[in-house]
């Protein structure tokens, strides 16, 4: 059960480190001055009055990069447990052939995407 | 093997006081130095002097410090509050766990995990969340479109990172920060692994958001970017994340090419250090030489350049070690 408390290690200083990074941003609510004024707690717009929300819909773009980051970020996690065992001599050739069928199936993605335009950024 | 803080304490509750003691304090002396020595550079660089106050100016970072502290928190009325509130703590949270997986030398080490390559990419995701929440619960036309292109930016710079890994991975056999480094006896992986060098500095550089890949909070055309509303101590947090970050991008390179602690004559933990300062300085330099990329060519530069580039060479990797 080693692996628990291994883990539990990491885990806590995650949770001290989210309650250590909250302290400075307390801290200055209580030594901090106060100002008032009409504008102050406005949207910052370079000096002009704010108009509307900036929740708004925007380029598709960004959309399609995401689609293509989730297909390459699985498929590279895939290749993490190849690369450990690679070469260490109980397979002879045959993790060679898979890796390179495997980062050659990638490369068609990368080749699709560019076909299609998507890598490109959509120019007007 | 190196040591283990938490069977050298036995109590894990003493284990985790000591961890973050030491990596504390650790933090905030290496932010306050980094942020002197980048003033300092770009001030050498652009032929100015630099901050004077004290020795060296190095007095001046007290008084930044003191100032951003005693600054009033603004929380501007249309921002969604939780998003708003949450982003610059979050932000700061997985630094000191990220810290604690590098090897400092032989025998010094937190605590050694098999897979400590992953682990650390994974926990480093967080970072991209916490700027988008940052952009989006803003409701500012400029950290929106920061926050966006922050995202598509390090999203897509993630890729050749992680592929510019495996090679050494492989050449490695393990994913233990301590066994890659280890396994590099004699030659650093940076001579047998140029190319994977390369891409990771330039990914690295691209990750943690800094020029000449500073487009999220390009400031001459979207003010600051994703921390725009933010004021005071929060967005202090995102400048102290920021100079952790190349912490652990510089010692993650470190650990994978320059061979971690090893060298001649000096001790391991000195060895460690000055590789790592070396890089970060390697990264200041250039931040004031290189001019900004535009968006567009920031990804093409990603995706048709650096992700094939990396993807061929990992083949070539996989071959050449079936070869010998």
């Amino acid at each position: 059960m080693e692996w628990i408390s291994e883990y539990s290690y990491l885990a806590t200083l995650l949770v001290v480190g989210a309650l250590l990074g909250a302290m400075p941003v307390i801290v200055p609510l209580f030594i901090s001055p106060r100002s008032r004024g009409k504008k102050k707690r406005d949207t910052y717009e370079c000096g002009v009055d704010t108009l509307g929300s900036a929740w708004v819909r925007f380029d598709i773009s960004y959309y399609l990069f995401a689609l293509i980051f989730v297909v390459f970020e699985v498929d590279v996690l895939y290749i993490l447990p190849i690369a450990v065992i690679y070469d260490s001599g109980v397979y002879e050739w045959r993790d060679f052939i898979e890796v390179f069928i495997f980062v050659g199936i990638l490369f068609l993605a990368i080749i699709y995407a560019w076909s299609k335009g998507v890598l490109n950024w959509r120019s007007e | 093997m190196p040591s283990n803080i938490l069977h050298f304490f036995d109590n894990f509750w003493l284990a985790i006081g000591a961890t973050i003691a030491i990596v504390m304090a650790y933090l905030s002396v290496n932010a306050i130095m980094l942020i002197w020595l980048e003033r300092k550079l770009a001030a050498r660089i652009q032929r100015r002097i630099g901050p004077t106050r004290g020795p060296f100016g190095l007095v001046q970072q007290i008084f930044d410090m003191v100032k951003l502290f005693s600054k009033e928190l603004i929380t501007p009325d249309h921002v969604n509050r939780v998003l708003y509130l949450i982003a610059p703590v979050m932000i700061f949270a997985p630094v000191m766990a990220l810290c604690t997986l590098f090897p400092i030398s032989a025998t010094w080490v937190f605590h050694d995990y098999s897979v400590a390559v992953v682990l650390l990419l994974a926990i480093s995701g967080v970072n991209i969340l916490a700027i988008f929440f940052a952009g989006w619960g803003s409701n500012n036309k400029y950290a929106l479109l920061g926050a966006v292109r922050a995202v598509a930016q390090n999203i897509s710079y993630e890729i050749p990172l992680i592929l510019s890994i495996i090679p050494i991975v492989m050449m490695a056999n393990s994913l233990s920060l301590y066994g890659i480094a280890d396994a590099q006896t004699g030659v650093p992986y940076v001579l047998l692994q140029p190319i994977a060098a390369i891409i990771f500095i330039i990914s690295a550089t691209a990750e943690t958001n800094r020029a000449p890949f500073d487009i999220p909070e390009a400031e001459s055309e979207l003010v600051a970017g994703f921390h725009t509303e933010y004021s005071g101590m929060r967005f202090g947090m995102f400048f102290f994340a920021e100079y952790s970050n190349m912490i652990i991008v510089c010692g993650l390179a470190t650990v994978l090419f320059l061979g971690g602690w090893k060298g001649p004559y000096l001790p391991g933990p000195v060895w460690f250090f000055i590789k790592v300062y070396a890089l970060i300085i390697l990264m200041m330099w250039f931040r004031w030489t290189f001019p900004r990329l535009r968006f567009d060519q920031l990804m093409k530069f990603a995706w048709m350049v650096l992700v094939p580039l990396a993807l061929i060479n990992l083949l070539i990797t996989t071959f050449v070690l079936k070869l010998i």
